[in-house]
């Protein structure tokens, strides 16, 4: 149901992906993302699932915890796995009628799935071992040298952090005014999709009503308390870029190097 | 010192009279200001001309010196006022504790170390320092409360305002905020403007303001204010119980002071007179003073029926052995209710009372089927609402049930559309509808004629109450559950949805569930009160069971009503006054009765 949306799930910790800055998880992530999708051969791939189990490791994460953040991407994945392994042509191997599968859809297939899995890993293990927080400002900081292009980088920190706040209060409020519409006879759980999405006016007014409520009150409170935009403003926590940091972002280049390397040593084979 | 001279402000489009009408007023260092006042009479309005939120359409105001107009000053005078606003959820803006507080500071550019220093010394005069790493959705309505708080005092302000900080909290969490503000003024020498609807936190101020129509037109000491006790009542406002008392008590020709505030002050005197008196009662004269035994029109009462007569042995709702798990099979779950057994009869007026988290709300849930037991049977008018295939939606028909602030589930376009939705949703048509829709904006005291074209967005807040109200009484329900129909109104509005409740009993013969915190409301409006503890029904009787052992509500987080209290101690310095009194009526008729010997008339 609703109330087990789980945005930004942090697990505190005290290991060293924890200790490491926001900032520097986040460009690691983006390498990652990038060297993921270099990968062509079976070292390659191979190198990527040894250096994400090391960071597994160091992040002292529950495995069982973070495997089962796979779950709900069960279908997209068997799809996947059964598209490429049906639809690559090349070398039949075996066939049924229409379908066939070759020798190059299985390593497509195999391929395929296992970025997947290696791409939620590790974006699961971002955001578990960083707090929302930390990650806003991560976000900003990263994003502040585009201030000057007109990003607005501060804005959009504090837009999120403020959506982060908000989320569970205002899943609260949609389960009260559903039961609050359902005790005066409405029906959210019949007839087909059209009046499905008509019965959900009764929710979705009063929602909206009162999140302009809150933010008008939130805007307030925000001025009452000298807010005025990011500029001259400082923080409480003191980012401090630490020797683990340029250490974390120094293998993630040695493993975007290594894995472009075996693209080589493959043809060479 | 805060100077507000001549003060004129008026909100642009919002008719003629102005929200502030040449309002004069000094606040000087180390003050405990209370602003009372009625909604609407411009007690916000002026809190928010303290710090710059608005500015004087004439006069001015001077904070320390500083013309809030200049917008020069706007930062300075923002630092210097501090102010905490009505709504616990929609002022905190961080996801954990210290990173709210820290977000002032912040603002004011305050380097690093500085912050973290003062963010520890904030969360520790409110006491709130254990809490430093949390999430504040997991915080109780008290606590978020303290934290906004700490994140203005960790500002560093002379002054902090708070405009309704109490109105939206249970009674745990006022006194929690009260003890707190309280603490700021006298130790750490903070200035206080309490702006609020309960009469015992003005009690607590060094000097009381009461506004009305923009005006001040009342101020002094609290004594000097509540014995106004009159005056007061016309303005719509209450006085601390004790106040009250004791000016009937005069009225009625006892030769007592009138300007007490406390239960202790009120012992001292009558116990004095006790003594003096020279035909003291008989000791151990129990005084069956019984219900309503003098009436004064304009206050509410249970009528004089005994309970027992007002019941009829049908069953309205019956809950058997009822269980229910939150959350089952996750690591989150909790026991809401366990074992709960009570049978509600047709034509009961029930008050439900416990701690918050006692699983009040969850039990009042089972009535109309919203929530299915885990174990257990819930029968609704005879119908098992368990059983396979019985149309919940058909019982829901029969039980109505407003949760708390329920203006907040409005949302057609036209007063009369919302009121409509939930027959028409019964598939009720014209024109039976119309009729319906008629008949509960007149039971609820709205003019149909006048309003049922209006969108309810623009209705006053009492009035959207109302139209929430008639949009569940259209529905025809056989019993109404009300999950604190007061909350967040001021004295005038709670006097007049209670009265309405109790008129729609006595006409309708409707049962009622009430869900309330207030231990006098439900003494005096409720037959039959359950007590709800934990998870369980710990207490169910009628108020003089339940209020007789006050010992044991204390250890379920509850009290007794404030004259219960009195009627104890007194009872306790031998003054032979019935402690099965709730009300102050019935305060005063025992009490002349001990006081003057007339014990066994």
């Amino acid at each position: 149901m609703i109330e087990n949306i789980t945005i930004g799930q942090y697990v505190p910790g005290a290991s060293i992906i924890h200790r490491m800055e926001a900032r520097t998880k986040i460009l690691a992530i983006l390498f990652y993302m990038i060297t993921l999708f270099l990968i062509n051969n079976l070292v390659g791939l191979g190198l990527a699932f040894l250096f994400t189990a090391v960071i597994i490791l160091l992040s002292e994460l529950p495995v069982k915890y973070l495997l089962r953040g796979l779950r709900p991407l069960l279908i997209i994945l068997v799809f996947t796995l059964v598209l490429n392994l049906l639809f690559t042509p090349g070398e039949v191997l075996a066939q049924a009628g229409p379908l066939k599968i070759t020798k190059e859809g299985i390593w497509r297939a195999f391929l395929m799935t296992s970025r997947l899995v290696l791409l939620v890993l590790g974006t699961s293990i971002l955001t578990l071992t960083t707090s929302p927080i930390s990650l806003t400002d991560g976000i900003e900081r990263l994003l502040s040298p585009g201030k000057k292009l007109g990003i607005p980088s501060h804005e959009l920190a504090m837009m999120m952090s403020i959506a982060l706040r908000f989320i569970p209060t205002l899943i609260e409020e949609t389960m009260k005014i559903m039961k609050a519409q359902m005790a005066r006879g409405a029906d959210f759980e019949s007839g087909n999709v059209f009046q499905r999405a008509k019965n959900m006016v009764p929710i979705l007014v009063p929602l909206f009503v009162g999140a302009f409520r809150r933010a008008d009150d939130l805007a307030m409170a925000m001025e009452a308390r000298c807010y005025r935009g990011g500029d001259n403003r400082t923080k409480m926590k003191e980012v401090r870029v630490g020797l683990i940091d340029y250490l974390a972002l120094l293998g993630t280049v040695l493993f975007f190097g290594a894995t472009i390397a075996t693209r080589y040593i493959n043809t060479m084979i | 010192m805060i100077k507000v001279e001549d003060v004129s402000f008026k909100y642009p489009g919002q008719g003629e009279d102005p929200a502030l009408d040449r309002v004069s007023l000094r606040i000087d260092k180390g003050e405990f200001i209370a602003i009372i006042g009625h909604n609407g009479s411009g007690k916000s309005t002026l809190a928010k001309h303290l710090n710059a939120l608005l500015m004087p359409n004439s006069g001015r105001v001077l904070v320390q010196g500083l013309d809030t107009r200049d917008p020069m000053l706007v930062w300075q005078i923002r630092q210097t006022v501090g102010m905490v606003f009505q709504n616990p959820d929609n002022q905190l803006v961080a996801t954990v504790v210290e990173e709210d507080v820290a977000f002032g500071p912040e603002n004011l550019a305050i380097p690093p170390k500085e912050i973290r220093q003062r963010v520890e010394e904030a969360l520790d005069a409110v006491r709130m320092v254990e809490f430093k790493h949390r999430p504040p959705h997991l915080l109780s309505g008290g606590q978020k409360q303290r934290v906004a708080i700490a994140g203005i005092l960790a500002m560093r302000p002379a002054y902090l305002v708070m405009d309704e900080s109490t109105a939206m909290l249970d009674p745990a969490g006022r006194k929690e905020v009260l003890e707190t503000i309280i603490r700021l003024n006298r130790e750490h020498g903070l200035t206080v403007v309490h702006i609020t609807h309960f009469m015992d936190e003005a009690a607590a101020a060094h000097r009381v303001l009461v506004m009305e129509r923009g005006q001040i037109v009342l101020e002094g000491s609290p004594r000097h204010v509540f014995t106004q006790v009159d005056t007061l009542r016309q303005l719509g406002l209450d006085v601390p119980q004790m106040t009250d008392l004791a000016a009937s008590l005069a009225k009625s020709g006892l030769p007592i002071t009138r300007d007490i505030l406390t239960v202790d002050e009120m012992v001292t005197n009558l116990s004095q007179m006790a003594t003096r008196s020279n035909t003291p009662a008989s000791p151990g004269g129990g005084i069956k003073s019984g219900y309503a035994t003098v009436l004064t029109g304009s206050k509410l009462q249970r009528g004089t029926q005994s309970p027992a007569e007002a019941k009829t042995q049908l069953k309205s709702i019956e809950l058997e052995r009822v269980t229910y798990i939150y959350k089952k099979g996750t690591p989150y779950q909790a026991e809401a209710l366990s074992d709960v057994s009570v049978e509600i009869r047709q034509g009961e007026f029930i008050a439900i009372i416990g701690a918050t988290g006692s699983g009040k709300s969850t039990l009042v849930q089972h009535f109309n089927g919203l929530l299915k037991p885990t174990s257990g049977r819930v029968y609704l008018q005879g119908i098992d609402a368990s059983a396979k295939g019985v149309s919940l939606q058909e019982l829901r028909k029969r039980v109505g049930l407003l949760f708390q602030y329920p203006e907040h589930q409005l949302f057609e376009e036209t007063v009369w559309r919302d009121i409509s939705f939930g027959p028409r949703n019964m598939g009720i048509t014209e024109p039976e509808l119309a009729k319906r829709v008629r008949r509960s904006m007149e039971l609820v005291g709205l003019d149909p004629e006048a309003l049922w074209n209006r969108s309810p967005f623009s209705l006053s807040g009492g009035q959207m109450r109302r139209v929430a109200l008639a949009g569940v009484l259209a529905m025809e329900p056989e019993a109404l559950i009300l999950d604190e129909p007061t909350a967040g109104l001021d004295p005038r509005g709670r006097e007049d949805v209670l009265g309405l409740i109790l008129s729609l009993h006595r006409k309708l013969g409707i049962t009622v569930v009430l869900v309330s915190h207030s231990m006098e409301d439900v003494a005096r409006l409720a037959d039959r009160i359950l007590v709800m503890h934990k998870g369980r029904l710990v207490m169910d009787g009628t108020p003089k069971e339940i209020f007789a052992q006050g010992e044991k509500l204390q250890e379920f987080g509850l009290d007794v009503p404030l004259v219960t209290t009195l009627m104890h101690k007194l009872k306790q310095r031998g003054i032979p006054v019935s402690t099965e009194v709730f009300t102050v009526e019935e305060a005063r008729v025992s009490i002349l009765q001990a006081i003057r010997g007339k014990a066994n008339d």
